[in-house]
């Protein structure tokens, strides 16, 4: 195993085309990370419809290297504009931007670089051993331990970032609701079509992800159109001195261990980790007064943490089907596309092409460096294209990138209409990953409940006889009530 | 009775989950060999849904609770970006998908600000045509035919 994993990660760094395409789609993703509002998410959104007709691992390994390069890339108009190009930065610009105002762009930018890679890596090495080893546990799981799973990682939509407890559950349940539409797998029954036959299969992922991401983003952005950017100056990007990494590197492999832990909790991401390796590595720091005022503890903490949680949010998704993240839930639709399923038979039957990706992973966590050291300044630069420009080819890009899926124009008014429901939610509150991840878990839900019922001639309440549901549905009841329950016992206890 | 502004979002959801109650209330029963021991296909949404309302209950009593500031009302770009989508579907159901793209390109590089107007059509024109000439050449997809697809295609 450990033979073959590392032949078919080597195996990467002998195929030119696949490194052509990591390098090409490296600088895609660091454009895209640092173009305010575009992100990992909407860019793979993007993104997608142009892998259709690639090799699997080279379609997976493009959508991957957008995930980690968008991801870092962010810091970069965190630290120079104080717009964080991804919402992971947003932990970033905290102590980035004042370093920056101080006249240390460059070192600011250096620590972000080293911290991002640091952790992109270590999270890519800790999916290489963590991943066989989930698969090998989830080998055990039938239908009540995936149904269990699948509710588990609904009930921790509670937890993301955007959103409260509540609209994010709404928001999960609305995905699952979605995943109902079309005939039903077992009895073939036609649930919400309203006589549109080309819904028979469902609800297509793509358009509806183009939708909610690219497009709802669009409208969003579109009350930006005023907004003026001021960047501040920079002679050039400097690799961090031995004083800075005598400071640093226990924030960073701290941050590295954090980030990892929480990209690999279904539904959470690479914001809530940023946020986490930020406080802690305020909370262990010498230099408390440093924060908020150009602390480079402050930049590697969210930064090695934010890039940790890439590699990490890959576990669920490619291990059990359970996507980390909007990217990730994104990632999890180009597998199924490509005919990779997710799971435990992935790691059994196709091996090889897992370590491939993981392997572009490890060079597009290279490449991002290279691109941060050499070219930040330059692709800062490219965060001042004017949005009256920018957004009208987003816009081109979904609408082809929705038809091009199946050639059908429904998919094209699929994606505006989700785009507009999109918008609409999230000027109310509601964050529009939670609908994603419930589209996403919808069928498993639905399936694995039915199978479930049918193993248990109809008692469902045997399925919290098997030993790892009962812990999944306990772990998805304390992720839910526990914090209202904490906060009741702490109340009452004053 | 007048409602609070506050409370209008859980009222539509709440309408919402109520009619897909109600629809699902309506779909076909599938006989007793085919389902056996497991559950009729209307049965998970409205499950689905009956969580939501008590989601909806659970989120109305901490809007009583808290007094969430009320978002202003977006501007023109927004609404009118809103209104190019519809131009959009009308003029590529009935001309062609990339007059629709073009068109649609321009108005919305216009409407968010860009004043110059060589700059607008620029961008309109060659977006779709780059867009074009990688989807159709590289990755071998046909786009829907209309006045101009018809003209290439033949």
């Amino acid at each position: 195993m450990f033979e073959q994993a590392i032949t078919a990660m080597a195996s990467v760094m002998v195929d030119p085309h696949l490194l052509g395409l990591i390098f090409v789609t490296t600088i895609l993703g660091v454009i895209i990370g640092v173009l305010p509002g575009l992100g990992a998410t909407t860019g793979a959104a993007l993104l997608l419809p142009f892998t259709l007709t690639m090799d699997p691992v080279h379609a997976i390994a493009v959508l991957a290297t957008i995930y980690v390069s968008a991801t870092f890339a962010g810091s970069i108009t965190a630290i120079l504009i104080n717009a964080p190009g991804t919402s992971a930065a947003a932990a970033t610009t905290f102590d980035g931007y004042p370093l920056a105002q101080k006249g240390e762009a460059g070192r600011a930018l250096g620590v972000a670089v080293i911290a991002s890679t640091v952790g992109g890596i270590f999270s890519v090495l800790i999916l290489c051993f963590a991943a066989p080893l989930l698969a090998r546990v989830a080998y055990e799981f039938r239908s009540p331990e995936y149904f269990a799973l699948t509710v588990f990682g609904l009930s921790m939509l509670a937890s993301i970032s955007a959103g409260g407890a509540v609209k994010n559950l709404m928001g999960g349940i609305f995905g699952v609701w979605l995943s109902t539409i079309g005939a039903e797998r077992v009895t073939g029954i036609e649930r919400f079509m309203f006589g549109n036959y080309e819904l028979y299969e469902g609800l297509h992922f793509v358009p509806i992800f183009i939708g909610l991401f690219a497009i709802s983003e669009l409208l969003v952005q579109s009350k930006t159109v005023d907004k003026i950017i001021k960047t501040v100056a920079m002679k050039a990007v400097k690799l961090p001195t031995m004083e800075d990494y005598k400071k640093i590197w226990k924030t960073i492999l701290r941050s590295c261990g954090i980030g990892t832990f929480i990209g690999v909790l279904p539904a959470e991401g690479a914001t809530v980790a940023s946020m986490i390796g930020y406080s802690e590595a305020r909370r262990w720091s010498k230099n408390k007064k440093e924060f908020g005022k150009g602390s480079i503890e402050g930049i590697a903490g969210a930064e090695a943490a934010n890039n940790a949680a890439t590699g990490g949010a890959m576990v669920p998704t490619m291990v059990l089907g359970i996507p980390g993240s909007g990217t990730t839930a994104i990632i999890l639709v180009g597998l199924m596309v490509h005919g990779l399923r997710p799971g435990v038979y992935l790691f059994t039957e196709q091996v090889e092409k897992v370590y491939q990706i993981f392997g572009s992973m490890f060079i597009a966590n290279v490449m991002f460096m290279l691109m941060g050291l050499y070219a930040a300044k330059l692709f800062a630069r490219v965060s001042l294209v004017p949005t009256a420009i920018l957004w009208p080819i987003v816009f081109a890009l979904s609408v082809i990138g929705a038809y091009a899926f199946q050639g059908q124009l429904l998919d094209v008014w699929l994606a505006l209409i989700f785009g507009v429901i999109g918008f609409f939610a999230r000027r109310h509150g509601f964050s529009v990953a939670p609908i994603a991840v419930g589209l996403i878990l919808g069928e498993m839900v639905e399936t694995n409940l039915q199978h479930s019922l049918k193993m248990f001639d109809g008692a469902w309440w045997l399925i919290l006889t098997q030993p790892l549901a009962l812990m999944f549905l306990v772990f998805a009841f304390l992720g839910l009530c526990g914090p209202a329950i904490y906060s009741w016992i702490t109340k009452h206890k004053n | 009775m007048i409602i609070n502004n506050k409370y209008i979002t859980p009222l539509i959801l709440a309408v919402f989950s109520l009619i897909v109650i109600a629809i699902a209330f309506q779909l076909d029963t599938s006989p007793e060999m085919i389902v056996g021991d497991s559950m009729q296909a209307r049965s998970f949404p409205i499950f689905l849904m009956v969580l939501n309302l008590i989601l909806i209950v659970v989120l109305t009593f901490q809007l009583s609770k808290s007094n969430p500031k009320s978002t202003p009302l977006e501007k023109f770009p927004t609404w009118g970006s809103i209104l190019l989508f519809v131009l959009f579907y009308l003029l590529t159901v009935y001309t062609d998908m990339f007059i629709g793209i073009f068109l649609v390109m321009f108005l919305m590089c216009r409407l968010w600000g860009e004043k110059r107007i060589w700059v607008s059509l620029l961008t309109a024109s060659i977006t779709p045509g780059l867009i074009f000439i990688l989807f159709d050449f590289v990755l071998k997809i046909r786009f829907p035919r209309g006045l101009l697809t018809n003209i290439y295609y033949g």
